[in-house]
Formats: C-alpha cells, structure tokens, sequence
C-alpha cells in the first residue's frame, strides 16, 4: 500500500475522501434532489402533486409570508451561539489547561448529560424554572420579582433551551484546538510579551463585552443601552484579570480554528431548530423550523416546506462562506505565521 | 387518540404524515391519485378490485392484524404483553390477534397506508384505529371496506344513541367507535373557583397562566361557543370570526402557549391555572393535584372519538367484523373501559363494568349523563377545501 | 489566559492593586466560573437522578412525592423499554464507530492536501448540517420506499444506522479538522526521516497527535445519534428508539423507570471514563 500510494501521491486523497462522500452522496444528495424538486410541486394531497418550474412562486411567496419566523431564528440563533460561546470558552480553556489526568474525565463530564435523552432534560429544565418552583419561587415570595413573572414559555427560555442543548458541539471544538496547542509556543509568549495587558486587555474586553451583551439585549428587547453598559463594565473587569498580551496574540488566535468550528455547530443546527421553540415558546417566539414542521405534517404543504428548507439552506451557506471568509482564511493564516 | 395528534404535530413531528403521498408524488409527479370528489359514494371508489369480497360462506381466517394506540387496551399488570380481551378472543374463534401499538400520530399513521392503499394494495392491516377526522377523509377518499352489519349483532345495535349518525358516515357503515373523549375546561379550583363558561379563557386575570390546545377543532370549538356558534354546523364566516376571536387572546398575551398534552403537566406544577383539556387526563392528573377540576363550558365542548376501521382489501375483514362485534359486547367493553379510562361507548358497558368496579360505573367521565352530552357535540366533518383552509388559518394562529 | 497571567508573579516584589486583582482572577475566579459552568449542565442530571427516587401517585412524575427505590430495583419494569434502550445504544455505538471512521478520512483529505473539488466537498460537509431534520427524514424515507415495496418498508435498524451514520459525518469533519488546522507537520516527516513508512507514521505520529480531536467527534457523534427523535422516527419502520419510547411515553406520563435509566446512562457513561482515568494512573 506504501508504495502504491507513494507512486499515485495525488489519489491519497480522493481515496481518504470516496467511502464518506459515496455515503453522503448515497444517503443525502439523492433525497435532497429530490426534496428541491417537490418544492416546485403544485396540488394537494388528495388530488396528487404535479411539477412545474413555474412554480418557482412558492419561494418568494414563501419567504414573504414567513419573513418574521426567519428573521426570528436568525436572532435566536445569534443569541444562542452567543452565550454557548461565553460559557463553552473558560469552560474549554479550565479543562485544557487545568486538568490535569481528570481532563478526559472532565470532557467526557461536559457531554455526558446529553446522552439521556431530550425531554427528559427539558422536562428538568421545566421544573427547575418553574413559575413557582425552587428559582423562582422563592424569588417572589421575598417581592423581588413580580408574581406574574416567569421564564418559561418566553423568548429567553426558548434561546436558553437552545443554548443548554447545543453546548457540547462549542465546548469539544474549543477544547480540541486549545488542547492542542504547544506549550513552549505559550511560554516562548510569556517572554516575549511578559506582564499583563494593560491598558489593551481592559479595552478588548469592554469592546467585545459590551458589543455581545449589547446584542444580546436587542434580540431580548431589553434596554440596549443597560445591556451595553453592564457588558462593557463585565467585559473591562474581565479584560483587565484575565487578559494577558501573551493569551491574546498567541493562545486565542491558535484556539481559533475551534472557535469557528464551535460557532458553525451551534449555530447552523440552531437556526433549523424548532423542539425548543416548541416546547420552551408561546406563539410569539416560534421559529422557521416549526413552520416546516406544520407546513409538512399538518397542512400537508410539502412544496412550501421544501422551499423554506432549501431558502434556509442557502442562507446557512451564504452565512458559512461569508464567515470563513472572514474569519477561515485569516486564522488559517495567523496560524500559519506562526 | 386525541391528545398524541395534537402533542406530536407541535414536537416531534412525528410523522411520516402524508409520506406517501410524498412519496407517490415523487415517483410519478402528474399522475396523482384519480380524485374522488368529495360527495362521491365511498363504495363507488376507484381502487375497485379489492372491493369483490367473496362472500358466499365467509369463514374465520387464523390471524387478525390489529394496528392501535399505545396503552389503549386492558393490559396485565404483571406481563405488559397480555391482554385479556383479545385472549377471551382466541378463546372463543381460534383467532390469533397480531397486535401492534404502531399508532402514534393520524397524519404519520395515514403516510404509511397510503401508497398501498392508493395502488390498490393491502395495507397489512385488518383494523386501524383512526380519530374521527382522518376516519372521515378515508371515507371520502374511498378507502375503507363496508362493514356487513349482517356479520354482526352487537353493533351497530349496542352504540350508544349520542354517537350515530356521524355526517360522513350516517349508517356506521364504515366506521365504528373505539373510545371517546371530551375536550372541556381543565383549572386549578383552589386559584379559579369553578369554571363553567368558555369565557374564562379570555379573562385577562389568568393572563399568561392558561394554555390552549393545537388541536384545531378543540381550540376552534371554544372560540365558536363564545361567540354562539355550534362545531357541528360551522361555516367559514363563523371559522373566521372564530379564529380572529382566539387572536384577541394570543395578542393580549393571556395565552401562555398552545400545547398538546404537555398542558397536563403544567397544571400539576402550577405553571397553568386553566387549560382547554382532554377528559381522561384530568382523571389522572387529580391524584397529584386534588384541586383540578375539568368542566364542559355552558357554551358547548368538542366530542371527539377513535374508529375501528377496516382498510381497503384488507384480507381478514370478516374476521375484523366479527372481532369489532366481540368489542361490541358489553361485558368485553366494560373488561377495557375498566383499564383505558376513556368514554365508553357501548350500551350496556356501564351495567357489566359494575362487577369490575363500581366506582366506574358512576364516573361521569367514563360514563357522562345525558346532560352531559347534550353539551358536547362533534366538529363537522370537513371538505377537503374547508380542512385546507382551516389548517392553514389555524397554523397561522399558533406562529406557524 | 490564566496560565500566562500566573507569570506576572515572577515580574517583581512589588504588586500593584491591578496585578493582585489579576491573581486572585487568575487563582479562583476561573475555577469558580467553570464551577459554576459545570453545575448548570449537571443540573437537569440531577433533577432526574432525584425523580429516579421519587414515588408519584399518578402518571406524570413532575413534583416531589416520597423517595422510593422500587424503581431502581426494576428498571426495565415497563414493557418495551429494555428493547428500546438497547437498540438505540446498539445504533448509537454502530454510527459513532463508522461515521468518525468516514469523518475523519475527509478531515485528513481537507487539511492535508490539496486537490480539485475541496470548495465542492465543503459544501456536501456542511449543507446536511443545514438541512432541517424533518424534511431530511421524509426525503430519506421516500427513497427507502422507492427501493422496497410496500406494504413492509424493509425499514429497521439498519436504515436507522445509515441516517445516523449519514448526518454524523459532517458533526465529525468539523470537529476533527479542528484538531488538524495548524497540525505541526514536522512530526511527521521526521518519523518519515527515521525510515517510518506513511502507514507506522500515520499510526505511530499522527493518529495519537490528533487522537483528542477524534474523541472529541465520537462522544459528540454519540450523543446525536443517542438523542435522534425526528430523522429516527422517519426511518425506524416497527423498530422502537429510547426517545422514541419517551416521546410515545410522555402523552400518557413518562414513567419514573425512563429517569432511571436516563441516570443510568450517565453514572455507567461516566463510571466508565472514570475508572480508564485511574486505571491509566496506575499504568504510568
């Protein structure tokens, strides 16, 4: 085989490349053709569908009338990958270079509650925030919140849902890339640019503080300029501790490549999502994936949920292009330089 | 039964609903299916050849493939898989009944038989148990065989007066009830005191504390007894009042969600203090929540029933006739009703189930009184047009 | 971060206010976030191991009764359950073991090297990911049946097995190519130096080099594979999954043995690794 391939170098990879392409080309492409032609059906269940490419309609119609619903997991999405991102990093950055021999213990630790199923995890969620469970209860019995309060059945639980359970597929991507990097590049760092970071680590920090939580209160229709506010001062607090000029020209910009495959994982599956919405909403919050969802089992409108789906797919790869643009080629490149 | 579909189009998605015509439209796009119009006879279908039941001298075949809900029929405590009527069954014909809990979802369960049913196949399956509505589009569609009344003794004569002469299928020629349920007012009395109208789910007191169902015609039904229209004879004009009055409550924010079963839940926890609400839970659900009360509003409620029905060639549809007829026994009726809590709908069985339980016998939510039932009515069947648009406003409702 | 900044210490005797605030960030506040971190997602875990214990009147297991170990003694207690878990870890082993396999070649064929079609084999990477669940199930099922024929879809746990291998490739791609994007290739050549072949020196240097990386995809694999409820349902014919026994479950109540074995899963899950950690201890 050695040889073989050492003869026919450039095969290796299309070789490497054949058995998990042939599946997807097998087990995806063929049903996905075959989803973009129902979308230019016409008809209904009981009269049977017939083809037409006039009805290349259905996609405008279909993206005007369901407009808010996109718009609305955009945000959710963004919101999601958001905070899965502020968590999942300490958390990735602690298990990698704090864990010692417990490391894999601890990774395995991160992703094990997703192994039971679900609903279960949701029906928790559902006691423990409770309009008058353990949370919140108390809470309002002390007058600190108004007794009709709650966070079930809201947008903040429909995005926290989303977070809870997409925070395995931003924690391994982080923890992979951080994991892998070379400690003597680190320390190499530690000399090159001793001491901490001031005054950059404190800017950085209130910058990219302030800007997420800023977001983050758009898309909650709290007051922006609060959210600003607390997430600048949070920021610049943890900019100034944490920040050293050594992690921010060196360990972040290595850890990167995780960061994007973090953010891609959470947020492409996010945006189809609809069980969260579903079970953590109320009508106001529901998402683009629970409109396929009735256009395809209720309403028996398989054209309109083809087309929504395929509208939806070209907006994820515009998003992925873009991003990798972006970010991809840059970090391939910082990486490089390195 | 009743709750799963609405539970099931809001989660999971269950289903494979409509699959096959998915699927048979894809295979052939332009051939479709020959459309029967809607008032066209049922026996008058196209798919005609599995229609020629030989009959001369109908003889019991040895197997009985029976597709139903889970937990639907009485079961042994101590081995799951044993269930006593349809032991009683074999005993008595020889007939072994192949059971099968593979119904989870009408629209799923309806994908899977289409594609044969619609070549003109056998489905597999001599009975499937079917909601009224889905019950009501195989009867348009002109995929059910004809029950031969002659075959049998207990039915039609032992159903209950309440539930004959269904609009699709006035003579109970092709469909005959498993279980029935009501949809009325689930609350919290301790928080509520006691509800009796339908208004109460438009009162802004419980704002954000009451769900309602995603059911169409339960959540629609109230809307219309607010409003003083019936289920039964709704017209579109009505419909739409109907949904813009459900819209007033979800732009004042007075509804919390709309739900499939999930509902039940919440009112144990506390979460909901009202909720439009299926019968059988609420009997459940008291043991954890004494204050629990179910109600059919003044205004009316939605009666709804699951249907034994017998696919298009099925090959052991005598079998099936003779089998729903054993059902039809009061004593076999009670033998189930006993374990599935549902609504009876068999004369008699409220006699038989004394000797099981008396306690049953007087439950006004497995046996409701005349009263009771004069509150209750079942939704029109639909055109398949009216369903379409129906669907589509109701999906609009909910955010989807 | 904390690392690099526990060296400030070294620069002098003389601390500023700013650079003991750095240690004291440095020293708890990190281990207490990631404490606290770790406490939300073990958090429903705990909720369910609790209602394990508890002893409802009724059907639905949502409030506190009274402990009870009745359950625990008889998980399987309920019919169907047993079949159902052991399928779905059955399909969930299968497509986690083939689906890394497949991954990880294309992650290698991405980093490693470049040819035509990569731009092409991007987007077959990521347009599953993107696809919704529910049309993805339907369109997979409509071929399934174009292939067999009714009325008995040849549909069971193989055709499962495929859809999980199928949506898994791309979750392991992503993650893997992580682990390979700025992969030091110096390893490599000299153990090719050292008179390796590309085979010892796949198996010798890269393959423990990027091994973390293939954990990493498998446990995520598994865990989407375990929890599949939508694209499983579509093509699971008469076969039963554990979310779908939940999923079936929950319109009647879920019952109290689902929370055993959900806790379960995770004890025996993470028993497991644990006991790899000491073992491994004990080796070095």
């Amino acid at each position: 085989m050695g040889t073989f391939l050492t003869r026919h170098r450039g095969m290796v990879p299309y070789l490497l490349l054949a058995p998990g392409l042939l599946w997807l080309a097998a087990f995806y492409v063929y049903p996905a053709f075959q989803m973009f032609i129902s979308s230019f059906w016409s008809g209904t269940l009981e009269t049977g569908f017939r083809f037409s490419l006039e009805n290349w309609r259905t996609y405008p119609a279909a993206l005007e009338r369901y407009g808010e619903q996109f718009g609305r997991s955009i945000l959710y999405a963004l919101a999601a990958t958001i905070l899965t991102f502020l968590i999942a990093y300490p958390l990735a950055y602690t298990i990698a270079f704090r864990g010692g021999r417990a490391k894999n213990l601890l990774l395995f630790l991160v992703v094990a509650p997703f192994f039971t199923s679900f609903l279960l995890r949701t029906f928790a969620w559902k006691i423990i925030l409770g309009d008058d469970g353990v949370v919140l209860g108390p809470l309002k019995d002390l007058g600190l919140l108004d007794p009709g309060f709650r966070l079930l059945a809201t947008p903040i639980a429909v995005v926290s849902g989303i977070t809870y359970n997409f925070l395995p597929f931003m924690t391994l991507p982080i923890y992979v890339s951080l994991e892998k990097i070379d400690r003597r590049l680190v320390e190499a760092a530690q000399d090159l640019y001793a001491g901490p970071w001031r005054p950059g680590g404190t800017i950085v920090g209130a910058v990219v503080g302030g800007g997420l939580f800023g977001l983050l209160g758009a898309i909650f229709a709290f007051d922006v300029l609060l959210m600003v506010g607390l997430g600048a001062t949070a920021g610049a607090v943890v900019g100034t501790g944490f920040l050293s000029e050594s992690f921010a020209r060196v360990t972040f910009p290595l850890s990167l490549p995780g960061v994007f495959a973090g953010t891609l994982l959470v947020m492409i599956p996010a945006l189809g999502d609809y069980v969260n919405a579903a079970l953590l909403g109320n009508p106001s919050t529901t998402m683009i994936g629970n409109v396929i969802q009735t256009r395809f089992l209720v309403n028996a409108d398989y054209p309109t949920a083809s087309a929504l789906s395929f509208i939806l797919m070209a907006a994820i790869l515009v998003v992925v292009t873009v991003y990798a643009r972006l970010l991809g080629t840059e970090n391939a490149s910082a990486v490089r330089g390195i | 039964m009743h709750e799963i579909i609405s539970r099931r189009r809001f989660l999971a998605g269950t289903g494979l609903a409509g699959f096959g015509a998915f699927l048979a439209a894809c295979g052939s796009p332009g051939t479709g299916s020959p459309s029967p119009s809607a008032e066209a006879s049922p026996s008058a279908a196209p798919s005609a050849p599995a229609s020629a039941e030989p009959t001369p001298a109908p003889s019991l075949s040895s197997v009985l493939n029976f597709a139903n809900w889970p937990l639907y029929i009485d079961t042994d405590e101590n081995d799951p898989t044993k269930h006593k009527t349809l032991e009683d069954f074999k005993a008595e014909y020889g007939v072994t009944v192949n059971y099968a809990e593979v119904v989870n979802d009408n629209n799923e369960f309806f994908g899977t038989i289409r594609a044969p049913l619609e070549a003109g196949q056998d489905t597999g399956w001599d009975i499937i148990v079917l909601t009224q509505w889905m019950a009501a589009r195989l009867v348009r569609l002109g995929w059910l065989e004809k029950l031969d009344h002659s075959h049998m003794t207990n039915f039609p004569a032992n159903l209950e007066d309440a539930y004959r002469g269904a609009d699709f299928d006035p003579n109970n020629d092709y469909h005959a009830i498993w279980q029935a349920g009501m949809t009325g007012l689930g609350y919290d009395s301790a928080v509520t005191g006691e509800l009796t109208s339908v208004d109460a789910l438009w009162d802004e007191k419980w704002k954000g504390r009451v769900t309602y169902l995603s059911e169409m015609r339960d959540a629609v039904t109230f809307a219309l007894g607010r409003l003083g229209y019936k289920n039964s004879t709704v017209t579109r004009e009505q419909f739409d009042e109907a949904i813009a009055e459900l819209k007033k409550a979800v732009d004042a924010g007075i509804v919390r969600a709309f739900t499939g079963n999930e509902y039940a839940e919440d009112l144990v926890s506390g979460n909901v203090v009202l909720a439009m609400a299926w019968s059988g839970d609420i009997i459940q659900k008291q043991l954890e929540r004494e204050t629990l009360r179910f109600s059919i509003p003044d205004e009316g409620g939605n009666l709804w029933y699951d249907c034994m029905l017998i696919p298009k060639g099925a090959k052991n549809k005598y079998t099936a006739e003779v089998f729903i007829d054993f059902v039809y026994r009061p004593e076999i009726a009670a033998q189930i009703e006993a374990w599935v809590n549902y609504i009876c709908p068999v004369k008699g069985a409220q006699e038989a189930i004394k000797a099981i339980d008396e306690e049953l016998a007087t439950n006004e939510l497995i046996f409701p009184t005349e009263a009771t039932y004069s509150k209750v009515s079942a939704f029109k069947s639909l055109t398949e047009e009216e369903e379409r648009y129906f669907d589509d406003q109701f999906a609009t409702l909910i955010g989807a | 971060m904390a690392r690099e900044a526990a060296v400030t210490e070294l620069a002098g005797p003389r601390l500023g206010w700013l650079d003991r605030f750095a240690r004291v960030f440095d020293r708890y506040l990190l281990l207490i976030y990631t404490g606290f971190a770790v406490l939300y997602l073990m958090l429903p875990i705990f909720v369910i191991a609790l209602f394990s214990v508890n002893d409802p009147i009724g059907r639905s297991n949502v409030a506190w009764r009274a402990f009870t170990l009745k359950y625990w003694l008889d998980p399987f207690g309920v019919p169907g359950l047993f079949d159902a878990v052991a399928t779905s870890l059955k399909i969930a082993f299968a497509s986690t073991v083939v689906a890394t396999a497949l991954g990880t070649l294309i992650a290698l064929a991405l980093v490693r090297y470049q040819f035509r079609g990569a731009g092409a084999t991007n987007l077959l990477i990521f347009i599953p990911m993107a696809t919704p669940e529910i049309v993805m199930g339907a369109s997979l099922l409509t071929m399934f049946v174009a292939i067999g024929r009714p009325p008995f879809f040849p549909l069971n746990e193989l055709t499962i097995l495929i859809a999980h291998i199928m949506f898994n490739i791309s979750y392991v791609v992503v993650t893997v190519r992580a682990r390979l994007v700025g992969f030091d290739r110096h390893l490599e050549e000299a153990a090719m130096d050292l008179g390796a072949n590309e085979w010892a020196t796949f198996w010798r240097v890269t393959f423990p080099l990027i091994l973390p990386g293939i954990i990493a995809a498998a446990l995520l694999a598994f865990s989407l594979s375990i929890d599949d409820f939508v694209i499983t349902n579509f093509t699971a014919g008469r076969t039963v999954t554990f979310p779908m026994y939940i999923w079936g479950a929950a319109r009647i109540g879920i019952p109290v043995q689902v929370n055993v074995i959900g806790t379960l899963i995770f004890l025996v899950a993470v028993g497991f690794v644990a006991l790899s950690v000491v073992l491994g201890r004990r080796r070095a």
